[in-house]
């Protein structure tokens, strides 16, 4: 352990190109690093504040139940989906989850390729982000389809009751495909992942249950040299499958959209479009979970100012994307001379739902503007107000695109201003509830830091 | 050196566990025991330290290889699945002949049922969650886990191989190990301490109630797959279980039904009078923007005879061949120019003739002389005896042209609800075209363009005179 103190150690977001900032703070050692990662989960009793979080969060999940059994019980009709709007906020919130679910595998994934060492104190939290915002996500499709009972239709089931295997070439039909991939894989690698750690649990725990439920979860791991080894290369190759997988993802969720030929959907910007915006609101979600978190866990000198300025960074850099993607939308509906285009992308703004747009246009490419300041992008209730606006910017973002392009389309007789009813804002009210409850109860059960990855990457204690 | 674990008859020595601090002087030990020519040894750690695999002698992973073998077989697997499913065709023969689940054609657009790039997503999707199944499991395997027993496991000290601490193990299958002898070499290395690893030989039998238990469970979960294929082929004469009542039997009638009896079956009793499920509109309804009130444009005739009569081309049936016309025509009712609303100028007669040339000139001819190969063929096999037709009159007969006789707002009449064997346009053309058509008309008839030679055109002129409804009254004969 260093005997003066480092000024990196007070503040690692000084950058000396001669020597790398440390990436944990507090001069941990490896014991210190678990002894810190198992800060909430060593605790006797979780803090106060875990239980009225989780009382909140669990009321907003039977607020959730509630309306899904309500839906069941008397059909889709409960929602404000109409004609022309047939694709209401059912949609717009998959999307919206489905995005928030890119940045877990982002960092976990694509990182890890780059060899970004900063990810490895905040991959395990936005991995588990990323699975529990996928379950979200699938249950918009899944009640949306009405007759839940016989959702195995959407699978190629051999059945003699139905005559019928689902189409190939519908992008709903990839849809399934593609979400359902992404929440299996994903769960493979946060779980694979996770063995070391639960193995830590297994070795620390006191409790009978505990050992008995740490032990069968972490498959007899032993920490071997050669389990090591394969346990790398098929980590490496976790990533390498999940990287084009989590692109492909949010291609395809656009697709849905741009395979149609309704003006302002049917455009190829989408696909770049919509994974730039999974990957913004994606990190907006992380850093508005990790900041509370690292403060409710105790976890500040592993999950450092520079892990959160990193993200802001890259929050910024996807907003202005994103942003440009507003713009060339609109050189492309005017390049293209189509006029049902130039009237789609004119009404996107100047039309009925212009307030939409507009709070679109300004969460998510002007409040990431202010990451330029330092002060800004250091600042930890800061960056959660301005990654709330995010989050709100990137919900409007898919509610313009929705709402809008079906409420004008090619036959103004049938145009509708969409309303919502209480049972849409409710499930998605609800649906943050899920969220929630999943994350919480995370947070207390599993190994929230991927400790043995955070290990990795410390300097050798002797010195080295 | 300290050894927690009490010695007894029944166990017997795996190995030597050594424990170090960090990982560098546990690299150094591995390093002396490869030289010193230890063959099976392991290290465990917190984390992967580097270079350790060349320290032990750890030869590379063949996973990505097992995983390479199972993207390759998906592939397969995906693109076989979709060219099956959504009856592919080969050599003519499409996978909707098989005789257990058929392939299923969708038919949208003409597409091709099998389409490589509508079918690359999924293949994608396929490749990615087999390879990432093959490199979870396959990864599992190859280190043989999970294993629920392991003998270090019971060296309290191990614990913290998974917090801070780095061990190396020499096993006791190694040729080159002695106890005594392994145990100098490790001190020597800079171990920090040395525990003896012995495996419980009572420990490895698995509790006598475990095997039954695993039995009967197995057994157990048989249940419900069985349970549900046997009810998948089973013919039950119970009616099927109705989840949602209200979405099986939703309370509706569809458009074009009739109504059901709503009462008991000897004195029925129907929604509406006419039997119908559905209300007709009130009498006299319109449909939204189709009040039409300007009679000139909309009907061709005088606002003053607005409310007088109707046309004459209005028919009671469909075709005018299939009932007389027995209302007298007021020929004071047409108008004689172009409504209010509609310009005569190069535009509108340019559209006109691209109008005319396409729905009105296969029976009149692009001329207007009465030549259209619709009306050339059916006058050569009505002359056989083989078609009843009346001939479509040339545009420029003497009748046709005359003013007076055939005034705009009767040509108009004549597009929209047809006359005699021709049939009404007014659902094909809409009204700014059949007005363009009539300046097109006009138009023609006064370029006055004739057929080639005289006869023809008295012929054509003969022609006019046979009147339709003799010519209907053949046509019923030949029929019968």
């Amino acid at each position: 352990m260093a005997t003066t103190v480092d000024p990196k150690q007070l503040d690692n977001t000084l950058d000396d190109p001669a020597d790398r900032s440390p990436l944990v703070l507090g001069g941990l050692n490896y014991e210190g690093v678990t002894d810190t990662a198992c800060g909430v989960w060593d605790a006797e009793r979780p803090p106060m504040i875990w239980w009225v979080l989780l009382l909140i969060a669990l009321s907003l999940l039977g607020l959730l139940g509630a309306c899904v059994n309500h839906l069941l019980m008397s059909g889709t009709g409960v929602w404000g989906n109409n004609n022309p709007v047939y694709w209401g906020w059912p949609i717009v919130n998959f999307v919206f989850w489905v995005g928030i679910g890119h940045a877990g595998t982002l960092i976990s994934a694509i990182l890890f390729l780059f060899r970004q060492n900063w990810r490895t104190s905040i991959n395990r939290a936005a991995e588990a982000m990323t699975i529990f915002a996928v379950v979200c996500a699938g249950l918009f499709p899944g009640v949306h389809i009405g007759r839940v009972w016989v959702f195995y239709w959407l699978f190629p089931i051999p059945t003699e009751h139905l005559a019928m295997w689902p189409n190939f070439r519908s992008p709903l039909l990839w849809d399934v495909f593609a979400v359902s991939t992404y929440a299996t894989v994903s769960l493979l690698f946060w779980y694979m992942g996770m063995v070391p750690d639960i193995a830590t649990f297994r070795d620390r725990t006191r409790s009978k249950i505990g050992k008995f439920i740490y032990g069968i979860l972490s498959l007899g791991w032993t920490g071997s040299s050669r389990a090591w080894h394969h346990y790398e290369i098929a980590y490496t190759i976790l990533a390498a499958l999940a990287t084009p997988l989590v692109l492909s993802v949010h291609t395809i969720v656009s697709f849905d959209f741009a395979v149609s030929q309704l003006p302002g959907w049917h455009t190829t910007i989408f696909p770049p479009y919509f994974v730039a915006g999974a990957i913004f609101s994606g990190f907006a979600m992380v850093v508005t979970l990790l900041v509370p978190a690292r403060k409710l866990c105790g976890l500040e000198n592993l999950i450092t100012i520079r892990h959160l300025e990193n993200m802001n960074k890259i929050i910024m850099a996807t907003g202005l994307m994103v942003g440009m993607a507003y713009g060339i939308e609109f050189f492309m509906a005017w390049y293209s001379g189509v006029e049902f285009e130039q009237f789609a992308l004119s009404n996107r703004a100047f039309g009925n739902y212009w307030w939409a747009y507009w709070i679109m246009v300004s969460c998510n490419v002007l409040a990431p503007q202010v990451f330029w300041i330092k002060w800004c992008r250091t600042t930890p209730w800061f960056m959660v107000i301005v990654c709330i606006f995010v989050n709100i910017g990137m919900w409007f973002e898919r509610f313009v695109i929705t709402i809008t392009s079906l409420s004008r389309d090619f036959v103004p007789s049938s145009w509708a201003y969409f309303h919502p009813t209480w049972v849409d804002i409710s499930m998605l009210v609800g649906s943050f509830g899920l969220f929630f409850t999943l994350f919480l109860m995370f947070c207390r059960f599993l190994p929230v830091i991927a400790m043995a990855e955070v290990k990795s990457i410390m300097p050798m204690e002797d010195g080295h | 050196m300290a050894n927690e674990t009490d010695n007894s008859n029944d166990k017997e020595l795996v190995g030597l566990l050594a424990q170090f601090d960090d990982p560098t002087s546990l690299l150094a030990a591995c390093n002396n025991a490869r030289e010193a020519g230890y063959k099976k040894m392991d290290a465990f750690t917190p984390f992967p330290v580097h270079g350790i695999d060349p320290a032990l002698g750890i030869k590379r992973s063949f996973l990505p290889f097992i995983v390479l073998a199972v993207a390759l077989g998906a592939v397969c697997v995906g693109l076989g699945m979709q060219f099956y499913t959504n009856g592919g065709e080969i050599g003519g023969v499409s996978t909707d002949q098989s005789p257990i689940f058929p392939g299923y054609q969708f038919l949208i657009s003409g597409k091709p049922h099998f389409s490589l790039p509508a079918n690359i997503p999924v293949t994608f999707e396929v490749i990615v969650l087999s390879s990432a199944f093959a490199t979870f499991f396959g990864m599992w395997i190859i280190n043989k886990l999970p294993r629920l027993s392991n003998p270090l496991h019971r060296v309290s000290r191990f614990k913290r191989v998974t917090n801070d601490k780095f061990f190396l193990m020499l096993e006791a299958k190694d040729e080159k190990f002695d106890k005594s002898d392994s145990e100098a070499e490790l001190n020597q290395w800079g171990a920090v301490a040395i525990e003896e690893v012995n495996q419980d030989l009572t420990d490895t039998k698995l509790p006598a109630w475990m095997a039954p238990m695993a039995l009967i469970g197995a057994l157990l979960l048989l249940i419900p797959p069985v349970a549900i294929f046997s009810a998948y082929g089973a013919t039950n004469t119970k009616p099927r279980l109705h989840v949602v009542p209200d979405m099986d039997w939703q309370h509706k009638f569809k458009t074009q039904v009739l109504s059901p009896n709503v009462s008991d079956p000897d004195t029925p009793e129907y929604l509406f009078a006419n039997r119908r499920a559905m209300r007709q509109p009130v009498e006299g309804s319109v449909r939204f923007g189709s009040l039409e009130t300007d009679s000139e444009m909309f009907r061709g005739i005088k606002k003053d005879f607005a409310n007088a009569s109707m046309t004459v081309g209005m028919k009671k049936s469909m075709l005018a061949s299939t009932g007389p016309q027995d209302e007298e025509e007021n020929l004071d009712q047409w108008i004689t120019g172009f409504p209010e609303g509609f310009e005569v100028n190069e535009t509108t007669l340019a559209r006109g003739k691209e109008r005319f040339n396409i729905y009105c000139s296969v029976c009149h001819g692009y001329a207007g002389n009465g030549d259209g190969l619709v009306n050339q063929r059916a006058v050569a096999l009505a002359a056989n005896g083989q078609a009843t037709w009346t001939a479509a009159k040339s545009l420029h007969d003497a009748v046709v042209k005359d003013a007076s006789k055939n005034p705009t707002g009767r040509i108009y009449d004549t597009i929209t609800n047809g006359r005699n064997n021709m049939g009404p346009y007014k659902d094909q053309i809409p009204v700014a075209d059949r007005w363009a058509i009539v300046a097109y008309v006009k138009a023609l008839q006064e370029t006055g363009i004739t057929p080639v030679g005289a006869d023809a055109a008295a012929e054509a002129e003969a022609a006019t005179e046979a009147e339709a409804p003799e010519l209907e009254a053949a046509e019923e004969e030949k029929e019968e």
